[in-house]
């Protein structure tokens, strides 16, 4: 992909307490400033304390992009014992970039510039004097690096200035003045070196398309939930789901909404499915841990038909698992966690602009069905940063709701059978329709009874299947080559960017090839899987799951083979793997049918 | 001494309890409870109650968990929700967030309450959710058939205590006092009227009320909690105590030979939902930023 235009991956390597996440906060933030589109992943130490390794990575691109590169264009060490093991990640003629005068010796090989390929291009400065020099304190190293890069690359220094004002804004006015001079040392530092042709940005786009707002899956999430008209927020604090409650504590009040958090998941669902059969948009998140704990009395909200959000941010398990790690294991639990047969919809947005609008509609949803709406997003999206265009606000605004009406005489039936499913569903203080909810199976008035079991199991499952189809939301979406082809892969969450990459890969490669993401998982889009089946000779599933979940779901729903590509190594799947696989297939549909069938 | 006793015609007796309106708050359905279960008496105190606040049909929920005690909702007219076995509480809350104009009702057995409800007592009470919660407390679990509860006395012998149990009862009240409850009291099903009165005052109370219902379970109790009994176990809170002294009220709470009846504890506190107001009326004024991602 992009393989005219710019298309540059920043990265920066140091140690807890250098400001290496800080440095790229600013980096991603100006380029988004310039209009370029942005993808960018920190990866923190475990540990809260201590000077474990951070690095920030940022693939600042002309057009769209869909992951990270594996390998970076400019790569900086603010710490060389953190950053010597990711040299080997620069692209070759990508520049290395580190301080060459340091003030104390250091062993054998404890050096960068001893580790750096021939092929990749050293630029090495004196980056804590440039600091010291420029603000008396070496502890504007990763702003001098700033200057420096945006020196070598020509970058507009100006939007580098406006981020850094801005991110110092709450400090004493001194604080941004000795950054934006680190800044500006730095700055004349690079522009006096010679640039390699290799190490370059082009012009940004310059038809943007509109204002471009730099967000995480998270952040995203929570802008979607705000302009969908979330009313209550109830949580739980676990890891990578935690910062959507914080930034809710801070945002939900602000906009007459209540937050609560909780003592426990178990608690946090029961509340959020309260307060929908009380008729407010209610919200909860949580990881694959707190899921397991929802999953019974999200079986409450399918059988008494409540609305309710519930967002798994999913991380590596099973169990406590690996905390701080991506996966995509949790996709089983979502789809058919709990006890008994208990439809509900499941959307996994792929990109941080999916999370924005699939939580800006999931309450529609929600409340259009009268079900739990899960969001499936894992670490890698929580966490990551993309540029997104947010839509006119009045896109996910609740619109008026409509009261049921019941004739002079007659008992309002909560869950009276219709040709869709959908009963029209009154709220504690209408009028005239008290009616008791229960998990319980019931009969037309909500009263406990067997008889009607089949009926109202045919009810539930069936009045969701219209969702597949609803209006404004992209259930799933075929690239690539169209028509017939020879090798298909299919995905969904963020893996699917590893996909597209690969995909665009694979056709410059001259591979017949096409791609197609799942975004809703339940009900599944049965008529485009099958279409896309019947045109793909082969088709592959890449996922991040020991036992290819959403293969299982798919080819179960659907009764066709699949390949599988099954990855747990706790990172991201690599694009360089799903291609070789790629490759693989593509050789093995066009081999000689005589060479295949071999001796009888 | 040739006074006759006036007899007492059905009709107009009935004509009596027509009139009172409290009627109304009757569901249609009967309560399928077996005959004698004390819990009748709690339906029918809470109509009563019901009545006697005026509160329309329409603007309460009874909210229940799992048990007997739990299937309460199907049998008053106002909005329900049967939820799920110990999850009572939470989802009570989220309702009375979800719309503060409502008048929430809380009910359940001792079990779910008091076993696997027993984690979200704490924070209810310490939140001080503007809700009543009514414990149903017959020290057994009924719908199961009669197993042993978290309140069953030491030596009682259920189905799964056949030899006897040997854990140490709950104290209900002095979990509720040491909570931060702001009105705790204790009623019995066999005295109905000082009942009405208790869940009167129990809903009028602003805050979280805790009102734990002596109850028996006729079917699977003969030996325990009977009514011969509780009747003769318990009595009044003393005249002269003083509801707005927890730790007078924790000593009464540990009287539980004879168990007392009436309000123990009162206090005012800041609602969960006046919190949640002044989160908002602060949020207003500060521009407050996110931290991190
Ligand atoms: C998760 C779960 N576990 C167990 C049960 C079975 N169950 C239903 S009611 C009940 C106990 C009821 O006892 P109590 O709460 O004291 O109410 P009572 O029937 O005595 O009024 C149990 C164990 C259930 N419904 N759900
Ligand atoms: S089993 Fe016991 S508690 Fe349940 S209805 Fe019968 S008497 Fe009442
Ligand atoms: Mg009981």
């Amino acid at each position: 992909m992009n393989k005219s235009g710019t298309d540059i991956q920043f990265a920066i390597c140091g140690s807890a307490g250098d400001g290496t996440i800080a440095s790229g906060d600013i980096m991603k933030r100006a380029a988004a400033a310039m209009g370029f589109h942005v993808i960018a992943f920190d990866v923190y130490p475990p540990e809260i304390r201590g000077f474990g390794k951070c690095i920030s990575r940022i693939r600042i691109s002309s057009e769209q992009a869909y992951s990270l590169k594996e390998q970076s264009d400019v790569f900086v060490s603010l710490n060389d014992g953190h950053a010597i093991p990711h040299v080997g990640e620069v692209r070759d003629y990508g520049a290395v970039i580190y301080d060459d005068h340091l003030i104390a010796p250091v062993a054998e090989g404890g050096h960068i510039s001893a580790h750096i390929r021939p092929a990749q291009i050293p630029y090495g400065l004196p980056i804590r004097q440039i600091s010291e020099q420029a603000t008396n304190a070496a502890r504007s190293r990763n702003i001098v690096v700033l200057g420096y890069v945006a020196g070598l690359l020509d970058l507009p220094a100006e939007a580098f200035r406006k981020v850094i004002a801005q991110k110092f804004a709450s400090k004493p006015a001194v604080v941004t003045e000795s950054n934006i001079r680190a800044f500006d040392a730095g700055l004349e530092a690079g522009r006096g070196v010679f640039r390699y042709d290799d190490v370059a940005v082009g012009a940004a786009p310059t038809a943007a398309d509109g204002e471009a707002v730099m967000m995480t899956g998270n952040g995203a999430i929570v802008r979607g939930f705000l302009e969908g008209g979330i009313q209550s927020y109830f949580g739980y604090p676990i890891t990578p789901a935690t910062s959507i409650m914080e930034r809710l504590a801070v945002e939900l009040p602000k906009a007459g909404g209540r937050f609560l958090q909780t003592e426990d998941e178990i608690a946090a669902i029961s509340a959020t499915i309260g307060a929908g059969f009380a008729g407010s948009r209610a919200a909860t998140a949580t990881s694959g841990p707190g899921l397991a704990l929802m999953t019974e009395m999200m079986g409450l909200g399918v059988m008494a038909e409540v609305p309710a959000v519930v967002v798994c941010s999913q991380r590596g398990g099973p169990s406590t698992g690996l905390p701080t790690k991506t996966e995509q294991s949790d996709l089983n639990l979502a789809v058919h966690g709990g006890s008994g047969d208990a439809p509900r919809i499941v959307i996994a947005p792929t990109n941080v602009e999916g999370c924005y609008r699939c939580a800006g509609m999931a309450f529609e949803i929600a409340e259009k069905y009268q079900v739990p709406v899960v969001l499936l997003i894992d670490l890698y999206l929580s966490n990551r940063y993309e540029t997104v265009f947010p839509s006119d606000k009045n896109v996910f605004a609740p619109k008026p709701r409509e009261v049921p009406k019941v004739k002079e005489g007659e008992d309002y039936k909560r869950f009276v059978l219709t040709e869709d499913g959908i009963s029209p569903r009154a709220l504690p203080g209408d009028a005239g329709m008290m009616y008791t909810a229960t998990g319980l199976e019931h009969n037309e008035l909500g009263k406990p009874s067997d008889v009607l079991h089949m009926e109202m199991n045919a009810k539930r499952h069936h009045k969701l299947k219209s969702a597949v189809n609803y209006p404004g939301l992209t259930t799933s979406k075929r690239f690539g080559d169209m028509g017939k082809v020879d090798v298909g892969i299919l995905g969904w969450g963020s893996t699917f960017g590893e996909i597209l990459e690969t995909m665009f890969e694979a056709q410059a490669e001259g591979i017949s090839c096409s791609a197609m993401k799942v975004v809703m998982l339940s009900p599944l889009p049965e008529g485009e899987l099958r279409a896309f089946f019947d045109d793909c000779k082969v088709v592959l599933v890449p996922e991040l799951n020991y036992q290819g979940q959403f293969a299982n779901l798919v080819s179960g729903a659907i009764g066709r083979p699949v390949v599988r590509l099954n990855r747990t190594i706790a990172t991201p799947m690599p694009v360089a793997e799903i291609l070789s696989e790629v490759r693989r297939l593509a050789a093995e549909v066009n081999e000689p049918v005589a060479a295949a069938a071999g001796g009888v | 001494m040739n006074e006759r006793v006036q007899p007492v015609y059905l009709e107009d007796k009935l004509e009596e309890i027509r009139e009172d309106g409290h009627l109304k708050y009757r569901s249609k359905s009967l309560p399928t409870w077996c005959p004698g279960c004390g819990y009748f008496s709690m339906a029918d105190a809470l109509t009563v109650a019901l009545n006697r606040l005026g509160l329309d049909n329409k603007d309460v929920v009874v909210v229940s968990g799992i048990g007997c005690a739990s299937r309460f909702p199907f049998f008053v007219n106002t909005y329900g929700f049967h939820t799920l076995h110990g999850r009572v509480l939470p989802v009570a809350t989220g309702v009375k967030i979800g719309n503060d104009a409502l008048t929430v009702i809380a009910v359940g057995g001792d079990g779910d309450a008091f076993a696997i409800g027993a984690g979200h007592l704490p924070h209810a009470a310490r939140r001080n959710v503007d809700m009543t919660y009514l414990v149903f407390d017959n020290g057994i679990y009924g719908l199961t058939k009669g197993q042993t509860s978290p309140t069953s006395a030491l030596g009682f012998k259920t189905s799964s205590t056949p030899y006897q149990n040997g854990d140490m009862p709950v104290n209900p009240l002095l979990m509720l006092l040491s909570y931060e409850a702001t009105w705790v009291g204790q009623a019995y099903a066999g005295r109905p009227h000082h009942l009405a009165d208790m869940i009167t005052q129990a809903i009028e109370h602003k805050g979280f009320s805790f009102l734990r219902i002596l109850s028996p379970c006729v079917t699977f109790d003969k030996t325990n909690n009977t009514y011969v009994n509780l009747g003769m176990k318990v009595r009044d809170l003393p005249e002269g105590h003083d509801r707005s002294d927890r730790l007078a009220a924790m000593a009464r709470a540990m009287e539980e030979d004879h168990p007392a009846l009436g309000v123990y504890f009162e206090e005012q506190r800041q609602t969960l939902g006046e919190v949640m107001q002044d989160a908002i009326d602060k949020a207003q004024g500060m521009n407050l930023a996110p931290k991190g991602v």
